[in-house]
């Protein structure tokens, strides 16, 4: 199902693994929440953000090794991981759940990521859950 | 002495004895049984019966060695303690006598996680040191677990197995032992092909004196091929398949390795005679009884 | 603690359909610590089940409510208003929790939304082992603190069966031998003779052979 309206995307991300710039967001509507570190990251708020509406949800954290608390990007994996199962079991896709390891410097590959996560909308579709009644 | 049964007897005498295998059939068929039999008559003392072995359903062992008693071959029924609680088990020894089973090797049992239907509920109401003991007691006390004074109790020539090849290996003879103490007759082996550590064990057996209390017969399995001798040592719990039979078996041709593997099953046979302590030798030849007549004949025991 | 692990979704999912609105019940003491059934597992279940019937266009209300205790009457009470609101409950309690609520709310459909799995303690993070059968009859004195009845797939009393290798059970590579802990500890604790005694066979009728178990407290009844 092609998405008609702008694709809208959530982004969580540490302190350290994203810097927004201009044009960054082009071609979707994007709403950001900043962690103070990626093992912050919960399973809860990644499917709330989907019941809110989001098209994907993408989680940006710093390498694995580069993780100022040590830990905190393997522990968003493994959440992100096992949320996309969920996603999976009731159908919604738990492709449209991506997390990337990134550094708030890398404004290119973060915007590819960004635009890439657009570009597979079209083939995976929209949120699912959205437009319904409740 | 009262003698139990042949087996029994044999022993007894001081005769090295040979024990066989016959595994009942996937079914109900009879005539399986009965080309074993004919396989195998003449060549061994007895021959054990086993119970649902690898937790495959098959046909019981009581009835199977009822079909032995039938045809004159005297059948070592073996019966496991996954299957039945302590009420079944006292009523199948009692039925098993009663229909002229004589010997009795008393098992835990493979777990059926590796059976033909592992989503069974296993029993294990009592151990197998404890099933010695009840047949034990209904022999020399003449009583049920109960303590019920049965009319008739069953007589029958106890035996058990041990594992030397198991760890730890400085327990495994503690627990002969102990299911000596609970009355054990004969031990059958697992299968011996790590012959050092089978001395290592039968050793440290006499020096305890167990070897004067019980009777030892060594478990042989002859390997059919060099898949086999790798699938036991990988896949079989608690065997111990070392690596140089493992490449002795390999460096021959595919056609001629089931004659090397009864080669070396003489040549386990022959230390196995010579050892103080062991007394007779328990061929497992699984699915292959042919090869239980040319061992018995090639080794002399016949 | 009682370990317990939440059912499939897809199952769950069928178990709530028939109703229009649902309380999502969670259990704060041994489900929480296991990760299955406390407050922050209620709150991802119940998005995805809302996510899941949004994406089915079925309409369903869900509530959330965890309280400390599902196995105790003075917690439970907690939750009745809760339950009066809805069609249904999913409890993401032990079975233990799930039939007090089924006790005390005589009209009201309580579901299981957890397989209840063992005694068990938290080895390491995020793995739990299963430790006691609750057989009525503790013989952890003789057995160094380890337990055959539990630990060992075959319950045996008297010593390891022969497919314990290299510490390790036959039935699965990575569970170790009972016994052969057993074994290691009574050495340690230089008690190793306890071994040489016979154990006769366990009286199971102080577990679930005898039929459901009650513990009675005459001092506490009223």
């Amino acid at each position: 199902m092609k998405i008609n309206n702008t694709p809208k995307l959530t982004l969580f991300h540490c302190l350290n693994s994203f810097e927004e710039t201009a044009s960054m967001f082009d071609g979707c509507e994007m709403k950001t929440v900043k962690m103070a570190c990626s093992s912050m990251t919960k399973d809860v708020h990644l499917l709330r953000a989907f019941e809110a509406g989001s098209d994907a949800v993408l989680v940006l954290v710093c390498s694995d090794k580069g993780c100022r608390y040590a830990e905190g990007s393997i522990r968003a994996r493994k959440r992100v991981d096992y949320v996309k199962t969920i996603l999976d079991d009731i159908g919604m896709d738990g492709r449209r759940l991506k997390i990337f390891n990134t550094s708030a410097k890398d404004y290119g590959s973060i915007k590819n990521i960004i635009q890439n996560t657009i570009l597979e909308l079209e083939i995976i579709g929209p949120n699912p859950a959205l437009n319904h009644f409740n | 002495m009262k003698t139990f049964s042949h087996l029994h007897e044999n022993l007894l005498q001081g005769k090295f004895v040979v024990t066989g295998e016959c595994g009942p059939p996937r079914g109900a068929n009879k005539a399986v049984i009965d080309k074993k039999i004919s396989l195998l008559k003449g060549y061994v003392d007895a021959v054990n019966v086993t119970d649902n072995q690898t937790a495959i359903v098959r046909m019981s062992s009581i009835a199977a060695s009822a079909h032995l008693v039938a045809a004159g071959l005297e059948p070592v029924m073996q019966m496991v303690v996954r299957d039945r609680n302590r009420i079944a088990i006292q009523s199948d020894i009692m039925g098993a006598y009663s229909l002229g089973i004589r010997n009795i090797l008393c098992l835990s049992g493979d777990h059926q996680k590796f059976g033909s239907q592992p989503d069974a509920m296993n029993v294990f109401d009592i151990d197998s040191v404890n099933l010695v003991r009840t047949v034990r007691d209904m022999r020399e006390k003449g009583k049920d677990m109960s303590g019920f004074v049965l009319d008739v109790a069953p007589q029958m020539f106890i035996g058990a197995a041990a594992n030397p090849f198991a760890d730890p290996f400085e327990y495994r003879v503690i627990r002969l032992a102990k299911k000596i103490d609970a009355g054990v007759d004969f031990i059958q082996t697992q299968c011996i092909y790590n012959i050092d550590r089978f001395k290592e064990w039968i050793k440290r057996a006499n020096d305890e004196g167990l070897t004067e209390r019980v009777y030892i017969l060594g478990g042989v399995t002859p390997l059919r091929s060099a898949g086999m001798a790798r699938y036991m040592n990988n896949k079989v719990a608690g065997m111990d398949v070392p690596s140089d039979i493992i490449k002795r078996m390999d460096g021959i041709g595919k056609k001629n390795q089931a004659d090397e593997g009864i080669k070396i099953c003489l040549e386990t046979i022959e230390v196995l005679k010579e050892l103080t302590g062991v007394h007779g030798v328990h061929i497992m030849a699984i699915e292959w009884e042919e090869a239980v007549a040319k061992i018995v004949e090639q080794a002399g025991l016949k | 603690m009682i370990t317990a692990s939440q059912k499939p979704i897809n199952e769950i999912i069928e178990l709530v359909e028939p109703y229009k609105k649902v309380l999502i019940l969670g259990c704060g003491t041994c489900v929480k610590t296991c990760f299955s059934g406390g407050e922050d597992e209620v709150a991802v279940l119940a998005s995805a089940l809302r996510l899941s019937f949004k994406k089915m266009v079925r309409s369903i209300e869900i509530e959330e409510l965890t309280i400390e205790r599902q196995c105790e009457n003075e917690f439970i009470q907690e939750a009745s208003s809760g339950i009066a609101r809805n069609d249904a409950v999913l409890s993401l309690a032990c079975g233990a929790g799930v039939q007090a609520l089924a006790k005390q709310f005589l009209k009201e459909v309580v579901l299981p939304g957890l397989n209840t799995t063992f005694i068990g303690i938290q080895e390491s993070p995020g793995i739990f082992t299963e430790e006691c059968s609750g057989c009525g009859n503790c013989s952890l004195a003789i057995f160094g603190g380890i337990c055959p009845v539990t630990r060992c797939a075959k319950k045996l009393l008297n010593g390891p069966c022969g497919g314990s290798q290299k510490g390790f059970c036959e039935i699965d590579p990575d569970t170790h031998c009972a016994w052969h802990l057993i074994i290691e500890r009574l050495t340690t604790l230089g008690q190793m003779d306890n071994l040489k005694t016979y154990i006769p066979p366990k009286n199971w009728n102080t577990s679930l052979s005898g039929g459901p178990r009650k513990l009675i407290r005459e001092d506490h009844i009223i």
